[in-house]
């Protein structure tokens, strides 16, 4: 998963949105804060204000931070889930201050010190919200279908990422990007690849007992093994025990686009990928 | 951070390595331990399998489902060796029936509900894995299990609880296709792996407790389209469809949940199918039932159906013909026969010519008491008078669970004899009104034991295709379901429900080797090997294990 990191380029005009999203956000709950608030069955939050959002992430960076991440998106080891998505178990303002009020019973998820107050739970719930956003709402300066053909054609995306089941199998599958991601991460996916490598694509450079080197992706790694997908493809297992040495390198195979795509070209594979979600089917 | 970085010390060592390798190329040899994997598995490949018992490439082994592997380094002489090489935990508890596959060096196990992990066979560590999301209105009759994957060219194809076919590409788990076979909320499912037929992806359908409509689809590899689909239940107008009273064939079930098998010299796909619906209650489905506990000839390309063999006409005792069916070319009096050999859910087994689905002969090969014998030309059960479930209950053997079951029954080519797992027992069945609501259990009945499991019999049978005799048996403790696997070092390999993994003489069925794994032996054994090491691998509890012989 990759964070979110201020861009660094300033000027970009990526994303219309995601402030008008906030301002939305922000006109609805002043709507829903005329509502009398009943119980956590009733949805509506009182406590959604900015203040109340950074009350809240305060209060989630010293309590909840050790499970969920810093960034709120999750820990796969304790099964935190990421909270920045849809939730599993909370669809509305009231079932997230339910689970946070009550957790999620045989599970790691405790509910908060029953001395915690009402308004710090709601602003835990506020904190979350500002997390998500409905990615229909947000409206960006490229163009997908462009965007569509470049990744398949001049800039070769699909040469290393498939989208769909078609594609090289030298970077990650595309097909679900934009479900996990926003606007900046994806830009900053291509413009700045270096700066969070999933462990998964780090590159393992191997020698053999025989020297001979070999380097790939780094399928699995651990106290007795390494497994690599080299650039041919081939899986390769080694027992540490039985080669000289290896290397690890934690930068990105993939170039930085920066410069060698225009700011409108890198806006339309921007929109591209963030369509890249699984449709919702129909029942 | 733990990186390791190459010294120059390392550096300077492999230097002279490789210098001096080209000189001592005999030394070399063995210290370039390892070979890549995997290069792509071709349709001749598969029809070949046979002639590469390195890898196992296929649920059954190879198209004819014989389970008989040519390796025989692990043999009679030395399987006491064995010793545990590695084990791999399967994440999500539940029971494991997965067969895994190995090509070239990696193994692709399934696991519950639906998922699957590529590992390295030689140390059974991963390399990658694909978690199936699974809608949360599932119906599932059976346990939530996966027997396994089929390969063809690079990419994987198996069958998920909500009823989808999905493809995978086999070097780095990403979903390439995801096709819904049918809908999961009227009670589909899917647990069996798919079966390549040239180019073709071949699969069937489980659900057959809820009053669905059975049939047997062809995907296309490379979209998942669906290419045909042959409908287990002959609708309006299409022969037999007039063995099914009223409009019961629309929930008449003959599901098809276990793999089939194929000839490409006749080019014929073979496929067992389920019990009809409702299982115990005959009353509203009068008639045959055809095709329900049948199996089904169909052709290779376009899945028309060219014969059928219905074992258990009309059905009321849930005798599913879901056994994989086993393919060999048989000497039976003097005359060279195309056979399969079919040991039954209903307690008898056959032995039929393929080619034209005529009965052969067959006789009981564990206890019934539903049929007094098989018509000598038809093949047809003759019943025994009163044995259909009551209001009350009247006891009948076999009971539900069978005589035997789907797990795999193998074949060796050295002893020409047929194992089977097979089971004495007998139940009360009783039946009930019921009425079909779409997605709910439609049974009409069920069935209940009065005795303790332990009173029962329990054993392999090795039975003689040639005459349907039982030529020896090894008793266990009942009730297993676990498949068979032999290979050409002799061996016999299966497990039990008490958690034993073991080996027998294929021509004696003398105990050789067994092992305690702790928990229930759910699914069949396979075996591979390595840089030429061979290596037997089974899934008990919910571990997948792997031995070879001591170094
Ligand atoms: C000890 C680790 C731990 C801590 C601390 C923790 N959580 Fe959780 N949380 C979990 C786990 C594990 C789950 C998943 C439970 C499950 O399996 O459904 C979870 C689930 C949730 C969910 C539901 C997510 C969904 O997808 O439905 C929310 C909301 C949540 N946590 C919020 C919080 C908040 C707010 C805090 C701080 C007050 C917190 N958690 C502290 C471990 C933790
Ligand atoms: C030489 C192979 C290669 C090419 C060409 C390539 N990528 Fe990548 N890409 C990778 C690798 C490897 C990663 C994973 C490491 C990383 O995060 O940088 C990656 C990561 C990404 C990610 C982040 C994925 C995630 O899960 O967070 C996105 C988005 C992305 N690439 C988009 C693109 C686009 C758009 C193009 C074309 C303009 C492109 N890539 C071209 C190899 C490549």
């Amino acid at each position: 998963m990759r964070r979110t990191h201020p861009l660094r380029s300033p000027g970009r005009r990526l994303i219309r949105s995601l402030t008008a999203v906030a301002a939305t956000a922000g006109l609805l709950a002043a709507g829903l804060a005329t509502l009398p608030q009943v119980a956590a069955e009733d949805a509506g939050n009182l406590y959604n204000t900015d203040v109340d959002i950074r009350m809240g992430q305060r209060y989630f960076e010293r309590q909840c931070s050790r499970c969920h991440g810093f960034d709120a998106k999750g820990n796969d080891e304790v099964g935190a889930p990421d909270l920045t998505g849809s939730l599993r178990n909370a669809s509305t303002d009231a079932s997230i201050f339910n689970v946070i009020r009550e957790g999620v019973s045989g599970t790691a998820m405790l509910p908060v010190a029953a001395d915690v107050p009402d308004p710090t739970v709601w602003q835990l719930v506020a904190f979350i919200n500002s997390l998500r956003y409905d990615p229909n709402s947000v409206t960006l300066e490229g163009d997908a279908d462009s965007g569509l053909a470049l990744f398949n054609g001049r800039a070769e995306c699909n040469s290393c990422h498939m989208v769909d089941g078609r594609g090289g199998r030298l970077g990650p599958d595309l097909s679900r990007i934009g479900e996990d991601n926003t606007p900046e991460d994806l830009m900053l996916a291509m413009t700045n690849p270096h700066e969070q490598v999933a462990p998964r694509w780090w590159t393992l450079r191997v020698t053999g007992s025989d020297g001979i080197e070999r380097e790939g992706f780094r399928m699995g790694e651990d106290s007795f093994g390494v497994r690599i997908m080299d650039v041919d493809e081939n899986l390769w297992s080694f027992r540490k025990s039985e080669i000289e040495s290896y290397e690890r390198i934690e930068d990105s195979t993939m170039p930085s686009y920066e410069g060698r795509l225009s700011d409108d070209e890198l806006d339309d594979l921007v929109a591209y990928l963030f369509s890249l979600r699984r449709e919702v089917q129909p029942q | 951070m733990i990186t390791m970085k190459r010294s120059s010390i390392a550096l300077l060592t492999s230097l002279s390595a490789l210098s001096i390798s080209s000189t001592l190329a005999q030394e070399d040899q063995f210290s370039t331990v390892i070979t890549p994997a995997f290069s792509p598995i071709t349709w001749e490949r598969l029809v070949d399998a046979r002639n590469e018992p390195e890898n196992w490439l296929m649920y059954s082994g190879t198209l004819d489902s014989q389970r008989y592997s040519l390796l025989d380094q692990i043999n009679v002489d030395n399987v006491d060796q064995l010793e545990m090489k590695w084990a791999y935990q399967i994440p999500v508890i539940d029971r494991a029936e997965t067969v895994p596959l190995v090509v070239d060096g990696i193994m692709f196990i399934t696991e519950a509900p639906s998922n699957v992990v590529a590992v390295d066979a030689r140390t059974g560590r991963e390399y990658w894995r694909y978690d199936h999301e699974m809608p949360d209105d599932l119906r599932i009759c059976c346990g939530r299990n996966n027997r396994g994957v089929a390969i063809l060219g690079e990419t994987l194809f198996m069958s998920t609880l909500d009823a989808h076919l999905v493809a995978i590409d086999a070097r780095t788990g990403n979903l390439l296709w995801d096709t819904e076979v049918a809908r999961h909320d009227a009670g589909y499912s899917k647990t069996a792996a798919p079966l390549i037929v040239k180019d073709k992806v071949v699969t069937g359908i489980a659900g057959a407790e809820f009053g669905i409509r059975g049939f047997i689809d062809a995907y296309d590899p490379e979209t998942g389209e669906r290419v045909w689909r042959t409908y287990t239940i002959p609708g309006p107008g299409e022969f037999g469809n007039d063995t099914w009273s009223d409009d019961s064939w629309r929930t008449g079930g003959a599901s098809t949940w276990i793999t089939g098998s194929y000839d490409a010299e006749l080019n014929q796909i073979y496929w067992g199918t389920g019990n009809p619906g409702p299982d115990w209650n005959g009353d509203v489905r009068l008639g045959d039932n055809l095709y329900s506990d049948s199996v089904l000839a169909l052709d290779g390309d376009t899945g028309a159906i060219e014969w059928h063999f219905q074992f258990t006409p009309h059905d009321v005792h849930d005798y599913d013909a879901i056994q994989v069916p086993i393919l060999a070319d048989l000497e039976i009096n003097g005359e060279q026969v195309p056979a399969m050999m079919w040991a039954n859910r209903n307690g008898f087994y056959y032995t039929l010519n393929r080619a034209t689905g005529q009965f052969l002969f067959g006789k009981p090969f564990a206890s019934v008491t539903w049929a007094e014998g098989l018509d000598p030309v038809t093949g047809r059960p003759i019943r025994v008078a009163g044995m259909a479930p009551t209001y009350e209950g009247i006891m009948v053997s076999p009971p539900i669970v069978g005589a035997t079951n789907w797990y795999s029954p193998a074949y060796s080519q050295d002893t020409e004899l047929f194992y089977v797992t097979s089971f004495d027992g007998e139940q009360e069945f009783f039946k009930r009104d019921e009425d079909y609501e779409e997605g709910e259990r439609f049974t009409g009945g069920g069935g209940r034991y009065t005795q303790p499991m332990d009173a029962f019999h329990s054993s392999i049978r090795a039975i003689n295709p040639k005459t349907a005799d039982i030529e020896w048996e090894f008793p266990i403790m009942p009730r297993s379901s676990a498949g068979i696997t032999t290979t050409a070092g002799g061996l016999v390999l299966t497990g039990s429900a008490d958690g034993y993994f073991f080996a027998l003489d294929a021509e004696s069925g003398r105990e050789l080797w067994n092992i305690s794994l702790g928990a229930r032996v759910h699914a069949a054994p396979m075996t591979f090997a390595i840089d030429g090491e061979q290596f037997v691998t089974v899934a008990s509890g919910n571990v997948v294990y792997t031995f070879g012989l001591r170094d």
